[in-house]
């Protein structure tokens, strides 16, 4: 893990009405670190993933990446930046195959125009393949050689979830958000997920930002926990830390002693 | 020199490298969704490298090295490396837990292994400490490895370079080590796959994996211009007979799978002319097209079971050598067009000229179908110790033979049935370091099998199976349970069966694992509901599909071996519960034991029992579950 702090959140506040999503929250990533954010329903963990790809403004405080402010950026802008993330529901192209799911990923990264592409050759013929190179890359890592032609909507529930993490990686991100990635899967699922999960920062190298329920994963894998509740950071170190933190016990068990 | 006259793998490399260099594939792979090819010149390197590569680590003449992996190039250039070395190589199944793995390395004091990827590498992780002699573990696929800090672990490409630097000092080596090979030298140990006891490691010579590829080229002349699908795992010995060796003496192109879950896509874009699939194989193909017929459209339903039997009657008079009058002829030829090019299509079967089988007794339904269809399958006997030793030849095939004896074969039977066999280059050198084993099984020239077969008119050798497998019954009579097995699995909705008897019982009865893919399907189309596995099979309708198959499988069999009860397991037979061997051959005594109260309860009286069984989870967890279990009697 890198000294180096990738994404910062300053003091961040959003209001849906008179309702606080969150509020004064603030945290850094380091470059490499497997940061999860838990908390209960309604803690806040998608509104501050939100916030920070830019599918919501936040009425308070600030978000840098790499430096630079990104608060009031495009999603799209931000994006190019290398900030790639996953959905709690999937949201792909369910009438389009694995490798066009991510080929299409791959669309703000190409240079050639759509009508040199149309006529597909020399410098659109060559730039399509270097990055089916890199998709088929993906595939490999992914091990979804099996439904690389397969129509995404058909997929069962978790391969589709991989395909999604696929499209995130093919975005070659700086940093990547991962909503949930684990929901609703079996164990076998979750296993070959936290495995992925853990492959993508040795091999890349890149930090990612996890929101994930199941604690017994996030306890496996994070470096680092944030919690929410109600909007508030209540809590934040190491899982061994989490684990004994009165506050976190309270907010997700209740009053009672466990 | 004329190929016939190369006597080991090595050689036959060498030979290809010079007669076709760079100008011709000698294998493709799927990777990165692109099939990658392999020159004779480029397999002839990586061997020649990897080879150097092993040396400079260490690698003496006479040493073993283990092979864990599925079929990739990587295996291929691995085994020649070694044996143009003057070693031998054993293969090991990919699917052994860390235990079997090590019996394997331990036993044949294996010094290297080479392995291939992140899965295998840390079941050789977790025995390493156990194992002393072993002095590195190469891994072809460096995947989930980058982090790996092992100083025991190399990389293929590692060894390759070492490989590479090592020549430079030494230039020609390999070349002289590959003319100082000798035919009698051991190139493989190929372990037995252990249904009885524990696995033995019969050690087969170069001149016996020579001779078996030239003979088999003799019967099938393969060509320099087919294509080969490598499925089969390199540790068992067809695949050293037909792959490896059959590729090397014909120069026929090996394909492999990019993954065991794409075969069936693979194969179709490969367009294999020459394929082996175990029963297995050929039997879920079946079921694939089963399953596709009772899901499509009510017109191609209706063509399907129109014309098949067309298929049957074609095949059933062209291989009993009648003649096909003109109306069959027509009728096939409409047949052909209308269903059976198009399912060859789809199941990738439609430049197929050579299909293989073998092992576990194979249905003779298997071979009536995939004829009917216009594949030309063929059954074929043969054994760890003693290669390939019957084989069907074009237009000679019989439903319920291996077909007759190979060139430079001799088979005969004992008094009591057994199969014996002999063969005139020396194959078989004996088991490694179990003396007593050889002389039980090779006695005056003559191999004990322990198979349980006879001879027909025509030469074939018909296998029933194994003598030790042969059950008694109480009134005398002998019976063969893999016999009504076999048949019994190839209804769609039968995955597994394994019947019981014994000389204290007076009748057949029978364990079914019902086919979870099939009957689940069959149960949705009904609308019956099902959870799980062990829900479904005992649901009454189940039951009574099944029921009426063993009835159907019933009237083909003596009148003694009848099956009388039988019950539906509330799990799947399993090899990581050592019910199945690697193989998928069913461990029978153990299942025996293992259930022995649902043996019981087949000779009871009662019609449903309560059961806790244990069961492993793949990942190792282990578990229980209650159920109760329902007992059928078929009614005369």
């Amino acid at each position: 893990m890198g000294e180096e702090v990738k994404l910062k959140i300053e003091d961040l506040s959003l209001k849906f009405g008179g309702l606080d999503a969150l509020s004064e929250v603030s945290l850094g990533v380091r470059d490499g670190e497997l940061l999860a954010i838990i908390g209960p329903n309604g803690a806040g963990k998608t509104s501050l993933l939100n916030c920070i790809n830019g599918f919501y403004r936040p009425w308070k405080g600030r978000i840098f990446f790499e430096g630079k402010e990104i608060t009031k950026l495009a999603s799209h802008k931000i994006a190019e930046m290398g900030i790639s993330r996953t959905f709690q529901n999937i949201e792909l192209y369910t009438g389009l195959s694995t490798v066009d799911n991510l080929m299409a990923a791959r669309h703000i990264l190409m240079k050639q125009n759509p009508v040199a592409g149309a006529f597909y050759f020399g410098p659109a013929y060559r730039e399509e393949v270097r990055h089916r190179e890199v998709v088929e890359d993906i595939i490999d890592f992914l091990e979804m050689e099996p439904i690389r032609k397969k129509v995404v909507g058909l997929l069962p529930y978790g391969l589709r979830k991989r395909v999604e993490l696929g499209r995130a990686l093919a975005l070659e991100p700086k940093i990547l958000l991962l909503d949930e990635p684990m929901a609703g899967m079996n164990i076998d699922e979750k296993e070959d997920m936290a495995r992925f999960i853990i492959d993508t920062i040795e091999l890349r190298r890149i930090p990612i930002v996890l929101v994930e329920h199941d604690m017994e994963v996030v306890m496996d894998i994070a470096d680092s926990v944030v919690v929410l509740d109600f909007g508030r950071k209540i809590a934040q170190g190491t899982p061994a830390e989490i684990r004994a933190e009165p506050l976190v016990i309270k907010a997700y068990l209740g009053e009672e002693e466990v | 020199m004329a190929i016939k006259d190369y006597d080991t793998l090595p050689k036959l490399l060498k030979y290809n490298y010079e007669k076709y260099g760079d100008t011709k594939i000698a294998m493709r792979v799927k990777d990165m969704g692109l099939w990658q090819r392999y020159t004779w010149k480029d397999y002839y390197e990586k061997a020649k490298y990897f080879s150097l590569g092993l040396i400079s680590l260490g690698l003496e003449p006479g040493d073993k090295v283990s092979i864990l992996g599925e079929n990739k190039p990587e295996w291929f250039w691995a085994e020649l490396a070694v044996q143009a070395a003057r070693g031998t190589v054993i293969g090991i199944f990919t699917d052994c837990i860390p235990s079997e793995v090590k019996y394997y390395v331990e036993h044949s004091d294996s010094k290297f292994v080479v392995a291939h990827d992140q899965e295998q590498v840390d079941k050789l992780l977790e025995i390493k400490d156990e194992l002393p002699l072993l002095k590195k573990v190469i891994y072809w696929d460096p995947k989930g490895l980058w982090s790996y800090d092992e100083p025991i672990l190399m990389s293929f490409n590692e060894v390759l370079s070492l490989g590479k630097e090592y020549e430079k000092s030494h230039p020609g080596l390999f070349e002289e080590n590959i003319e100082k090979g000798k035919g009698e030298d051991i190139g493989i140990f190929c372990y037995t796959s252990g249904t009885t006891a524990l696995p033995k490691g019969a050690m087969v010579t170069h001149d016996g994996l020579v001779g078996v590829a030239n003979s088999w080229q003799e019967v099938d002349k393969w060509q320099d211009n087919e294509q080969y699908l490598s499925f089969l795992p390199p540790a068992w010995i067809t695949e050293q007979g037909l792959g490896i060796a059959g590729s090397l003496v014909s120069g026929m192109q090996a394909n492999f799978p990019e993954e065991p879950e794409t075969v069936q896509e693979n194969i179709r874009e490969i367009g294999a002319s020459v394929l082996f699939f175990g029963p297995r194989q050929w039997e879920s193909m079946i079921r694939l097209v089963q399953a596709k017929i009772i899901d499509t459209s009510k017109l191609r339903r209706f063509l399907y079971h129109l014309f098949l039997p067309v298929g049957y009657k074609v095949a059933d008079l062209r291989l009993a050598k009648k003649k096909v009058n003109w109306f069959w002829r027509a009728l096939y030829f409409i047949a052909y067009w209308a269903v059976f090019r198009a399912l060859k299509d789809k199941l990738g079967l439609l430049g197929n000229r050579c299909a293989y089988t073998a092992g576990a007794a194979v249905s003779p339904d298997i071979l009536r179908y995939f004829q009917a269809i216009g594949v030309n399958i063929k059954q074929l006997y043969g054994s760890s110790e003693e290669g390939l030793l019957t084989l069907h030849h074009d237009e000679d095939i019989k439903w319920e033979t291996s077909g007759p004896k190979m060139p430079g074969v001799e088979v005969k039977l004992s008094q009591e049935g057994e199969i014996l066999v002999k063969r005139s280059d020396n194959y078989f050198a004996g088991y490694y370091k179990n003396l007593e084993a050889t002389q039980e099984r090779l006695r005056d020239g003559w191999f004990y099998t322990g198979d349980f077969g006879y001879i027909d008119d025509d030469n074939h050798l018909i296998v029933i199976d194994r003598m030790d497998d042969l059950r008694g019954l109480a009134d005398g009579h002998k019976f063969s349970p893999q016999f009504a097995e076999v048949r019994l699995r190839f209804s769609p909705y039968i995955k597994d069966a394994l019947a019981v008897g014994g000389e204290d019982k007076a009748f057949v009865t029978c364990v079914i694992n019902i086919d979870l893919d099939n009957v689940g399907r069959w149960a949705e189309a009904r609308r019956i509901p099902y959870t799980t596995f062990t829900d479904l099979s005992q649901k009454p309708e189940v039951i009574e599909l099944i029921r009426k198959d063993i009835e159907r499988t019933n009237k083909t069999l003596p009148e003694w071996a009848r099956i009388k009860r039988f019950v539906n397991l509330h799990k799947e037979f399993d090899p990581d519960e050592a019910e199945l061997t690697r193989t998928r051959k069913l461990r029978r005594t153990f299942i025996e034991d293992r259930y022995g109260y649902l043996v019981d309860a087949l000779y009871g009286d009662k019609e449903e029992i309560r059961v806790e069984a244990p069961i492993t989870y793949r990942d190792g967890r282990k578990g229980t579950i209650e159920t109760a279990i329902k007992v059928t009697t078929l009614m005369e």
